[in-house]
Formats: C-alpha cells, sequence, structure tokens
C-alpha cells in the first residue's frame, strides 16, 4: 500500500488511502488491476463502489429515457424515473456481486468475504458512466456494444483481483454468475422484476407502454384541414 | 518536447468528448418535443401566409418544397446563391407553388437565432460565417455541425420516425400557408440539397400520409441513409454532379448504402427502380463551381444553375398528371 500513499488523496473520514474519485475511474477504466484489489481491501471502498454503480446507473437511465419521451413523459417525472433506474441498477448490482460471490465460493473454494467481492464487481461498473453516449445519433448501438464490452473485461478483472482468481478462473466465475443471474431473474426474481415494472410506471406517471419498435407505426395526432383552416389570412397561426 | 504534445493530444481528446457529448445531447430537442415539454407550435411568426386566392386554382397544379443544406440558420437564411436559383427556378415553373422558406433542422421551423437557450451562441456563429476572416469563419461551421446531429437524428432508427414526423408536419404546415388544398391534393415535390436530402427522405412517407396525394424526393447532391423512406414515397429522383465528392463519399459511412447489405431500404429501392439516377454535368457539392452556380458552363453552353433547373423541370414534367400540361 505504501508505494501508493505518497500520490493518493485521502478520502475524509477514511482510515485508508484511496486515490481521488476521478483517479480511480481513470485506473478502473484503464482495467488496472490493482486499483479493483485496492478498493476490494479496503473498508469504505464499499462506498466508492455504490457511487459508482449509482451514477452509472444515472447515465444509463439517461442513455435509455428514449422510451420515457416516447411515451410522453413530464419533466419532473423524467427526473424522478432516472432516479429510480439509478436504484434498480443499485439493487441489480447486489445480485449480480452476490452471485459472483457465491460462485467464487461453491465452484473455485474462495472464503472472502460479500463485501470484497461487492466492492470489485462496483467499481467494474465505471464504463456504464458513459451510458449517455448511447444516445448520440447514429452511433448509439456502437457505444452501447463497446460499454458493453468495456464493462465485461472490467468485471474479469475485478474479480480477478477481487477473489485472487486466475483470469480464466474469474472468466468462468462471471459466466456462471451470470447463468445464476439470468435463472434467477426467470424464477425467484419473478416478483420483483414485476414490482421493478409497476415502480416504473409509477414514476412515470404514465403508462409506458410504447417502445422504440413501436414507434414506425405511432402516428400524432394531426388535422390537415384545421391546418388549413388555421392559416386563414387574418387569423393568428398557432399551429 | 513531449510535455507539448501530449498537452496537445490531451486538448484534442477533450475536444473529442466534448463533441461528442453535444452530439449526445442533440436528440433532447426532437425528444422533449414529442412529449410535449416545448408545446406543439410550429413556428410561423416571419413567415408569409399566402393563399393563392388571386391565382386561378387550376392554375397552380403541383408543389414543391425546398430544403436547404446545413450551413442554414432559419428558413429565411438562404445565400444569396440560393436565392437567385430558387427566384430562377420559381420563374421555370410557373404552374408549381415553390416553398422554400422552411427550416429543416428545427423540429417546429424555429430558426436557430431564436432558440430559447442558445439564441445568441447561434447569433454569433452566424456573424463568423459571414465575416471576411477565414479564422472566424470557423467558428461558423459549429451551425454545420450542429445541423449534421440533426441529420444523424432522422437516420437513427430510434429517433427518426420522431424526428421525421415533426419535419412532414413543418412542411404540411408549409403547404397549407401557401394554399395547398387536401380535397384535390397536388403532386409535392420535397427537394433536399445535400444533408438535407436525408430529411427529404425521411419526412416525405410522413408527408405522404398527411396529404393523401403523391410526394416525389428529389435529392440534390442529396445526403441519405438507408431510410424506409425511399420505399414508401412515389418515386426519388437523385440528381448528382460528376464532381461532387460529398454527395459520393458520404455513403461510405453509411453501412446501409453499402451494396453488401443488398437487404437494406436503399438497395432494395434501388433494385426495384425506385431510385431514379441522373446526372447533371460536372458540378460540384457547393460554392463557385457547384448546382446552383450562374458564372460556370457546360460544354453546351449552358450554365449549371440553367441545368439543375432543366433536371428539376424534368422531374416536375414527367409526375404531373398530363391534363394538367394540356390545360395551359
Amino acid at each position: 500500500m505504501s508505494e501508493f500513499s505518497t500520490v493518493f488523496l485521502a478520502i475524509p473520514g477514511s482510515e485508508t488511502l484511496l486515490p481521488g474519485f476521478a483517479e480511480l475511474i481513470r485506473r478502473a477504466l484503464a482495467l488496472d488491476s490493482s486499483v479493483y484489489r485496492l478498493v476490494a481491501g479496503v473498508g469504505n471502498g464499499l462506498g466508492v463502489a455504490l457511487l459508482v454503480v449509482l451514477l452509472a446507473g444515472l447515465s444509463e437511465g439517461v442513455g435509455q429515457s428514449i422510451v420515457l419521451f416516447i411515451n410522453h413523459i413530464t419533466p419532473r417525472r423524467f427526473v424522478l424515473s432516472l432516479l429510480l433506474s439509478a436504484v434498480t441498477h443499485a439493487v441489480g448490482y447486489l445480485f449480480w456481486a452476490a452471485s459472483i460471490w457465491l460462485v467464487g465460493m461453491r465452484l473455485f473454494g474462495r472464503g472472502e468475504e460479500f463485501a470484497v467481492v461487492a466492492r470489485a464487481v462496483g467499481l467494474a461498473y465505471a464504463p456504464q458512466l458513459f451510458g449517455f453516449f448511447v444516445l448520440t445519433p447514429y452511433l448509439g448501438s456502437l457505444f452501447s456494444l463497446i460499454i458493453g464490452v468495456w464493462t465485461l473485461l472490467a468485471t474479469v478483472v475485478a474479480v480477478h483481483a477481487g477473489l485472487g482468481l486466475t483470469i480464466w478462473q474469474a472468466v468462468a466465475c462471471s459466466g456462471v454468475g451470470w447463468l445464476l443471474v439470468q435463472i434467477a431473474r426467470r424464477t425467484l426474481g419473478r416478483p420483483l422484476l414485476a414490482f421493478e415494472r409497476w415502480a416504473e410506471n409509477r414514476a412515470a406517471g404514465v403508462p409506458l407502454r410504447w417502445t422504440v419498435a413501436d414507434l414506425r407505426r405511432i402516428r400524432l395526432p394531426a388535422d390537415w384541414r384545421s391546418l388549413v383552416r388555421r392559416n386563414r389570412p387574418g387569423e393568428k397561426d398557432d399551429g | 518536447m513531449a510535455e507539448p504534445l501530449a498537452d496537445l493530444l490531451s486538448l484534442l481528446g477533450i475536444g473529442v468528448v466534448a463533441l461528442l457529448a453535444w452530439a449526445a445531447l442533440a436528440p433532447f430537442e426532437a425528444l422533449g418535443w414529442w412529449a410535449g415539454w416545448f408545446g406543439s407550435n410550429i413556428h410561423t411568426d416571419d413567415l408569409s401566409i399566402d393563399l393563392p386566392d388571386a391565382q386561378a386554382p387550376e392554375a397552380v397544379d403541383s408543389y414543391l418544397v425546398f430544403l436547404s443544406g446545413i450551413a442554414q440558420v432559419g428558413g429565411e437564411s438562404l445565400s444569396r446563391r440560393e436565392r437567385a436559383f430558387l427566384d430562377r427556378l420559381d420563374e421555370r415553373l410557373p404552374q408549381t407553388i415553390v416553398i422554400d422558406d422552411i427550416f429543416p433542422y428545427s423540429v417546429n421551423n424555429l430558426p436557430l437565432t431564436g432558440q430559447p437557450f442558445f439564441a445568441r451562441l447561434w447569433g454569433w456563429a452566424l456573424r463568423r460565417k459571414l465575416s471576411d476572416n477565414w479564422l472566424e469563419r470557423l467558428g461558423g461551421y459549429l451551425i454545420n455541425l450542429r445541423n449534421i446531429w440533426q441529420v444523424a437524428i432522422s437516420i437513427d432508427h430510434r429517433y427518426g420516425p420522431i424526428y421525421n414526423q415533426a419535419m412532414a408536419r413543418v412542411i404540411a404546415h408549409g403547404l397549407a400557408r401557401k394554399g395547398y388544398d387536401p380535397e384535390q391534393p397536388a403532386p409535392v415535390f420535397v427537394m433536399g440539397y445535400s444533408g438535407a436530402g436525408q430529411i427529404a427522405v425521411g419526412a416525405a412517407p410522413y408527408l405522404r400520409e398527411l396529404i393523401g396525394g403523391p410526394v416525389y424526393v428529389i435529392l440534390l447532391g442529396g445526403i441519405c441513409g438507408s431510410d424506409p423512406g425511399l420505399l414508401a414515397v412515389d418515386r426519388v429522383y437523385y440528381l448528382y454532379g460528376e464532381k461532387d465528392t460529398a454527395q459520393r463519399l458520404t455513403p461510405i459511412l453509411l453501412p446501409g448504402r453499402w451494396p453488401l447489405m443488398w437487404y437494406s431500404d436503399w438497395n432494395r429501392a434501388r433494385r426495384r427502380g425506385r431510385i431514379v439516377f441522373r446526372s447533371l454535368g460536372p458540378m460540384t457539392h457547393a460554392g463557385g463551381t457547384g448546382y446552383m452556380t450562374a458564372s460556370q458552363h457546360l460544354d453546351d453552353g449552358r450554365t449549371y444553375q440553367a441545368a439543375t433547373i432543366e433536371a428539376i423541370e424534368e422531374v416536375v414534367a414527367e409526375n404531373v398528371p398530363h391534363s394538367h400540361w394540356e390545360g395551359l
């Protein structure tokens, strides 16, 4: 640890020195395994991990917000929905970390505490801080792919560093963990997902019934004749 | 030596990220409009409402809507060359009402200089654009960039249906201002110059639904993606100059236009003969050797402007019902 202490900034109130947030993110993005090991090993690492996950959730929420607009959400509800997406992101993160921890323990016989795994896996959400770039016109799906692959690599590095597995063990551990999450979503997790959908609709204040795929067949009401009538000379136009 | 280079690279990196962030935020205008955040008004404050009451209705047999390239800041800010070209086109098509006051880069026809938050920025960029100093003119390219994002929005399958529907309404509104009669829908030609080619192709099918009449697209050095509109409109006329590298090279960036993507809308429209390609001569994309210039001549003595206008006249003549022409 001493090799870092001279250049690292202390996070107020913490006994262990961590680099500044921006530096942590920079190194997490660079897939520097030492930073994942560092965050996994300190008590306040969980706060950092959760902050990354929440901010990533907000950014991803903005990136996916098209569906909110399609369903004519109001500005206030828009903000509320983004906050909710950050929270659901955090809940998803806990499940993700838990399944990796379980797989690490059962399949690879690792004895690390859950918190250690959770800290490392949370930091691996760093690439999703760029989630709002998915909105970029025309390049959105490319960015989505880049962010997805980047997050995957970061997760493997985090599992490798947090659980002390080799890279290939970390790949296997993340893969089985991912499968576990998918199975859980389709079985035990169903009521939770239903609750999430209910909460999303509540936050939006409008039923979120349309998706991007529906856009081509949705038409805004347009009364052509009234358009012509309104434009008779001498009458104020109001579109 | 290494430090200035690193600084320069960091600056470049920051510039690229800032550009991308700007692009990522660009769709909020169209999305907010769709969600009703900015009201449903179409901006027409200074535009003429000109019902052709004085003109015998039968004298009008078609409408042509001109959408300008990405350098534009508002519906009424055409360049001198464009203005002269459109005046000449208007003269040459006496039975066609030419509409040229539509701003194709705004969902509600609001000029950039009338935008609620950024009017001053766009006013500044416009002044730079008109400057004699080339360095200052660089600032004016902010306008082009901003409008390129709108073209990308029109191409994007997530935003296209929103943006293009908005543009169809703005165009329909323009037609209404000029006395379009939905009871007897006359053919409408939507002509997109340069980047507005995409806007024309995108909006045309929605416009067709709105007016219930035939809609043809004319691409003048037009740049468009593989838009479903190519298959939905009555026909697309692709008018191009042999030296127009912009319209030739841009498709490299648009995978749907690659021959390899044989099932894309573009390639299907091509195979079905929905896109008619016509070379106009050695015109370049814009400027003093472009489609609208009157100072350059073809071998046969016609100006570039005259040749372009003749090609447009031909498209109109081919598609306006013959009876209209006979009655003249």
